[in-house]
């Protein structure tokens, strides 16, 4: 049997408790929704593997407790992430200007590199919308970082948002890959070392090796 | 496919001649067969079969083939046809699949756009990444132009229909056919369409999404895998570290397949399992495979046909058979027990067999495997042909490196087989005898018996190893020395990781060794054996020194763990029951004998009825030498208590509301500004129901209410007979209103702090009254209340006051009786009605019937809208009935009992953490019926109570979870918090805040080492292990997110009682076994942090808690033992 992915990416899901981190991705990996959803307590994650212009990426999609105490455990996740997901509530004001203080605390314990997106959950309860898209917007283009408005209850850009956060780590890497590969030499040590902490988690080679 | 092809172009001009006729028809069916073989093999590892997938376009090419050869072309006008598309269309007048398959092979063929649609259509709303070619739609949907050869028969296949149209073709071969075709043969016809009744059964990929292909198996697949191979394989007890427990999910793996053959489905499912593990998959290499292999199993007449499998894992190299009967893993639901196929079928690990006994003979070859211990297993027919030679020869390259068959099956000079043709030798061990490799013409050959000894270096390594600490000793040093250690074979490597990644390095040395050896004289190799012999020796016991070194600092520091004294379980198995706990107390109700019980519930538990009443001496809220008088004024103090802390958190959080209110309007406004919408509430009255919904969620239910008020306020009475609710503090805001607030409340309004004053007078006089008068205390927190009530809150979120005249505290009755006719006497108060305490409600008292009125109406779209609530006002709405209302009214006065204006810091700070708590309360547990919203009220009560005491802490995720229990058990509002603040005396340590995590883990870390040294070796090996993480969340909630509440009752028992009778971390030890329980699907599958992780996520409330928690107990027996033999 070939080996089963040809990428593996892990990406975290971070922002406010109760803006609907777990509900996006159980919608992503599981593609429904449960509206009873308890808080996370300490970390989790689902799987998920994807298809990619050709290439079996395997999404590793780690769901953290919202609460900023929990920062200490959330945190030791940061660093091997290859992607973030930054998630705010459009009916929670606080949460989208808390996704200020979650940036901060990505730059100081994520990999500079590291691929961002900011989703604005929950936009099917229009009604009670607190957020304007605009506003999200005009966040995103602050940072910029790309931005979606997502809906986990309606099933309402979650893929695309996976599907996009994924393959700009993609390029990002194959970029990176065809930049360290030719020249060689100087930069290439450089290159080639942020690419091997991308693919760090020892399940990732010894699983291709395995098989 | 190029080869099939060819065939099938011939195939029209096929001469007569029967022997290349019959020929070609074997190749053809052999091509479909072996097609057929492949798929099906694809559809069991993969539980499906993708129709894109290449098996598919395969088959449907050898059943092209077969179809056109000898086709009447001519006679049915199908000449200018190479494809049998037509002969379909053609059929399909007479036989009706046919002419489904026709209908939508035309339609198919009409719509070749299809594929984009079918994409879009599985998920409307996620666009798809353009090079998404794996994509599956609808059956009909998913002909991707490149797969459009052989369309219909895709299309009969996927539709189930293609077995049945064949055997039309068949059964009317004469028709369509040349008299020698393969369609109209007799055998091969029938054979053909036969052969297809298997694909047509499989299920083909249309709703997955591609993820599906490469899944991990998720946990229930593991364990019941494990579960399958667990049943009779038990691993030689050599591998086993000392203190190795027993294999606790094995035991537990009995009863629940005795279950499982009860109940069809889980048998199935776990049947479909156990039949993908014989397969290659990623866990066991497949080398060997046979079907139709004969075993006689016990208590059967006759020998039994069945697959005979060897696989190559990671522990070692495993013989299966399995019979025939269980090979279907898709006929679910045949309603055949069985189980008593599962009994039959064989598992045996190599590495316990020592010797293999053959037996050949004209009839068969028979293949015998006696184990370790002299038994043996039932014969193992081979079928003639070969197959046991190849079977023998696959086990033999199985066994390389780090064993051998002995003698070799193959001679070490290269010249041939031990056994090929074997002429007339009857010999118990075989020679290595010279015979061709004639192995295909094995008819004529003569019977004869060999024995194989297998010969296992590691295993002959670690029997002379036995003592535990030797062992260990070999592990410590470096695994450059280990190295040395195996080449010489006197000594051996460990024992855990042998079989994962020592054995091809060892192989390879020993090779060189050997070489060398070969080369050198005999006196160097003295030398060497010596050196090597000193280097051992001084090796080991430094090393040895090192671990015992190192065994006792761990060994002092888990003393710590556990009491010194082992406390006997006897006459414990059935817990603290009801009759028991009667006779332990004394006529007063004091209990003399606490120890004792401990003890019954710690080896056994307490019976559920009588939880509530003994939780609050396990947890230490009652002494037990109280009695029933003492304990019950306990309790009124408590409540007492706890009312007065509610009362002052129930004022805090009435202005968050009010400033929530204001956020929202001015964040609402802002979007509606923003987004250039007017806003839609223009009119006060529709405005205040608006805001409701939008706001805080706040069901319309508040429109009886206004209109009260509105009347209430025309009448312009100096009192808010109804205290403004907070619906009603939103309408205050807004512009409109300001006046006639303002008039409202008259002179009262000034200022706050002049009035705080007075009502902080006020506040003393009526707790105290409160409390001396005991007839009160019922209604002491709707006094609160209205104390707390009040006055209509300025803009600024200041409370206002209202200031409450104490003698009100005698005339609730009256009071209540205000809301509908607001007395004039009561010129300070507003409403009183019953606090969501339960007590008041209870109480029969005016109050309840007086606010229950007006508050039903609100009830039903309460229930609805609750479900979306997000804002901090959410749960406020959801109260009883009774207390709803009550809850609502509530305003603040800012001066509360403990008197002054409440800090803007302090009330932000009990905002954040209130809208924390509604957040978690409002998702906890919902799916367990307790939950209702009445119970989720008192839930966050607690909570606030809770949290509003310890401020500086505060809320932290994980606490509503610690308290519902509590709750679910107690039931009583007050009595569950005091159970709950006493929890958290030892949890909060627990939250990120403290240090006991970092401990706990450390202390894992220990206990697996000391415990459990093969599990310690591999999470050493993944080197994350460093942090526990996957047990993170059970010791931070005491495993409440892990098991069943019903579990979680008894594991909460064990945990506060332990500290009493056996260790004060018992949670370490109920860690240690849950992770123990599983420690062979750990191991087997090599799983790292993360795998472990998704594991147990994956397995919450799936645990057999019972078992788990006796092996807790027994773990923390194991360590009592270790230390006492200290």
């Amino acid at each position: 049997m070939a080996k089963t992915y040809d990428y593996l990416f892990k990406l975290l899901l971070i922002g406010d408790s109760g803006v609907g981190k777990t509900s996006i991705l159980f919608r992503f990996s599981e593609d429904a929704f449960n509206i009873s959803f308890i808080s996370t307590i300490g970390i989790d994650f689902k799987i998920r593997t994807i298809d990619l212009d050709g290439k079996k990426v395997k999404l590793q999609i780690w769901d953290t407790a919202g609460q900023e105490r929990f920062r200490t455990i959330t945190t030791a996740y940061y660093r091997g992430s290859m992607g973030i997901m930054l998630v705010y509530d459009v009916t929670n004001e606080k949460s989208f200007e808390n996704i200020k203080n979650w940036i901060r605390n990505i730059e100081e314990n994520a990999s500079a590199d590291v691929e961002k997106m900011i989703l604005g959950n929950k936009c099917d309860l229009d009604s009670k919308r607190q957020v304007s898209k605009e506003r999200g917007e005009q966040l995103a283009v602050e940072y910029q970082i790309k931005f979606v408005e997502t809906s986990a209850k309606d099933s309402l850009n979650v893929e695309y948002a996976f599907y996009t956060l994924a393959r700009d780590i993609k390029a990002k890497m194959e970029k990176k890959q065809e930049a360290s590969n030719p020249p060689g030499a100087r930069g290439g040590t450089h290159q080639l070392k942020s690419n091997d902490q991308q693919r760090k988690p020892p399940s990732w080679l010894s699983r291709c090796s395995i098989l | 496919m190029a080869a099939q092809n060819k065939v099938e172009s011939n195939s029209g001009d096929m001469p007569s001649t029967t022997d290349p006729a019959a020929e070609q028809k074997d190749r053809l069916i052999a091509a479909v067969k072996k097609e057929v073989k492949q798929l099906m093999e694809e559809a069991v590892t993969r539980k499906f079969v993708h129709e894109e997938s290449g098996g598919v376009t395969a088959l449907c090419g050898a059943v092209e083939a077969c179809l056109g050869q000898g086709l009447r072309r001519r006679a049915l006008g199908l000449f200018k046809t190479s494809s049998t598309t037509a002969l379909l269309h053609k059929i399909a007048k007479n036989c009706p699949e046919a002419a489904l398959v026709s209908a939508r092979v035309l339609s198919a063929e009409g719509a070749p756009a299809t594929r984009s649609a079918s994409g879009v259509e599985r998920r409307p709303s996620a666009p798809r990444p353009p090079l998404h070619k794996r994509g599956s739609g609808s059956l009909l949907g998913s002909q991707p132009p490149p797969t459009y050869r052989y369309l219909w028969i895709r299309i009969a296949l996927f539709e189930r229909q293609l077995a049945k149209i064949i055997e039309h073709l068949v059964n009317n071969a004469t028709r369509y056919y040349e008299r020698d075709a393969l369609v109209a043969d007799p055998d091969y016809g029938s054979i053909l369409s036969s052969l297809l009744v298997g694909p047509c059964a499989l299920e083909y990929s249309k709703a997955k999404a591609p993820a599906c292909f490469w899944t991990d198996p998720p946990a229930d697949e593991l364990v019941q895998r494990h579960r399958m191979s667990a049943g009779t394989t038990t691993p030689p007890s050599v591998r086993r570290p000392i203190l190795n427990f027993r294999r606790s999910l094995n035991a537990s793996s009995d009863d629940n397949a005795s279950v499982n053959a009860g109940s069809g489905n889980s048998t199935a499912s776990s049947a479909k399992d156990y039949v993908e593990s014989l397969h290659q998959n990623s866990r066991a290499t497949l080398l060997y495979g046979k079907n139709n292999v004969r075993v006689q199993p016990k208590d059967v007449e006759e020998p039994m046909p069945g697959y005979l499998s060897l696989h190559q894992s990671a522990a070692g190299l495993v013989i299966k058979w399995t019979p025939n009967q269980l090979m279907n893993g898709y006929a679910e639901s045949e309603g055949i027990d069985k189980s008593i196929y599962w009994a039959m079928s064989l598992q045996v690990c190599v590495w316990e067999v020592v010797y293999v006994h053959v037996h050949r003979s004209q009839a068969s070859d028979a293949l015998i495997l006696v184990g370790q211990d002299g038994v043996q297993r039932p014969p193992i027919q081979f079928p003639k042909g070969g197959h046991l030679l190849s079977f023998l020869s696959n086990l033999e390259t199985g066994l390389l490196p780090h064993g051998q068959l002995d003698p070799p099956l193959w001679s070490q000079r290269g010249t041939g087989k031990v056994f090929g043709r074997n002429k007339g030798r009857r010999r118990p061990m075989p020679s290595l005898c010279e015979s061709g490799e004639n192995d295909e013409s094995e008819v004529d050959e003569v019977a004869g018996d060999y024995v194989f000894r297998i010969v296992n270096n590691a295993i002959a390594d670690r029997e002379a190893m036995r003592h535990s600490l030797l062992e260990r000793v070999i592990q410590s040093p470096p695994r450059t020395p280990r190295r040395t250690l195996a080449s010489t074979s006197t000594t051996s490597s460990d024992s855990s990781t042998m079989s994962v990644d020592c054995p091809p390095i060892i192989g390879n040395l020993t090779q060189t060794t050997i070489t060398q050896v070969s080369l050198e004289q005999a006196a160097s190799i003295e030398l060497v054996c010596s050196t090597m012999r000193r280097q051992i020796i001084s090796r080991a016991f430094y090393g040895w020194l090192a671990y015992c070194r190192h065994l006792s600092t761990v060994r002092t520091h888990l003393s710590g763990l556990v009491h010194p004294n082992i406390v006997p379980g006897e006459n414990t198995n059935e817990g603290l029951t009801d009759a028991i706990w009667r006779s332990m107390m004394d006529e007063q109700g004091a209990i003399v004998d606490k120890d004792e019980v401990y003890r019954l519930v710690y080896y056994g538990g307490v019976q559920h009825d009588i939880r509530k009443e003994v939780w609050p001496f396990l947890l230490g809220y009652y002494e037990f030498n109280t009695t029933f008088q003492e304990r019950q004024e306990q309790d009124c103090t408590y409540r007492r208590q706890y009312e007065t802390t509610m009362s002052e958190w129930l004022c805090v959080e009435a202005i968050v509301r009010q400033r929530d209110r204001e956020a929202t309007a001015a964040s609402i406004a802002r979007l509606s500004q923003s987004s250039g919408k007017p806003k839609p509430e223009v009119e006060p009255c529709e405005v205040f129901e608006d805001d409701c919904s939008v706001i805080s969620d706040n069901p319309p239910v508040v429109s009886p209410e206004p209109s009260e008020n509105e009347q209430k306020r025309l009448e312009v009475k100096p009192v808010l007979s109804r205290a403004p609710s907070i619906d009603e503090v939103d309408n205050i805001e807004l512009d409109e209103e300001k006046n006639e607030n303002g008039v409202k409340i008259n002179g009262e309004t000034d200022t706050c702090e002049d009035i705080t004053f007075d009502d902080d007078d006020d506040d003393e006089v009526c707790i105290k009254s409160v409390v001396e008068n005991p007839d009160m205390r019922r209604e002491s927190i709707a006094e609160i209340k209205r104390l707390a009530e009040g006055i209509v809150q300025k803009g600024d979120g200041r409370g206002l006051l209202c200031s409450v005249d104490s003698g009100n505290a005698n005339l609730y009755g009256n009071d209540n009786k205000s809301i509908e006719e607001p007395a004039p006497n009561h010129a300070h108060s507003v409403i009183v009605t019953n606090p969501s305490v339960d007590l008041a409600v209870t109480g029969g008292s005016p109050a309840s019937g007086g606010t229950t009125a007006p508050a039903s109406p609100a009830r039903s779209p309460l229930g609805v809208l609750r479900e979306e609530s997000h804002s901090a006002g959410a749960s406020f709405d959801t109260l009883d009935p009774e207390s709803r209302p009550d809850n609502r009214s509530n305003c603040v006065s800012p001066a509360s009992s403990n008197g002054g204006v409440y800090s803007n810091e302090l009330v932000e700070n009990f905002a954040l953490n209130l809208h924390r708590i509604e957040k978690d309360v409002q998702r906890c547990d919902r799916n367990y019926p307790f939950f209702t919203d009445e119970n989720l009220d008192k839930l966050r009560n607690i909570m606030c109570t809770y949290v509003w005491e310890h401020l500086d802490m505060g809320y932290m995720q994980g606490m509503c979870d610690l308290a519902a229990p509590l709750l679910v058990i107690m039931r009583d509002e007050a009595v569950a918090h005091a159970l709950f603040a006493r929890l958290m005396c030892r949890a909060k340590d627990n939250f990120p805040s403290g240090q006991a995590m970092d401990a706990y883990f450390a202390d894992m870390r220990s206990l697996i080492q000391i415990l459990d040294c093969e599990l310690y070796e591999l999470m050493h090996a993944h080197g994350d292990y460093t942090h526990f993480y996957f047990c993170y969340r059970w010791f931070l909630l005491d495993f409440k997110r892990e098991l069943l509440y019903q579990d979680v009752f008894s594991a909460w028992e064990l945990i506060w009682v332990a500290r009493y009778v056996a260790s004060e971390h018992m949670v370490l030890f109920i860690a240690l076994a849950l992770l123990e329980t599983y420690r062979d699907v750990i191991l087997a599958n090599s799983m790292d942090f993360t795998d472990i992780i998704k594991f147990f996520n994956e397995m919450a409330e799936r645990h057999d808690a019972s078992a788990v928690l006796s092996l807790a107990r027994d773990l923390v027996l194991q360590v009592q033992t270790l230390i006492e033999n200290k």
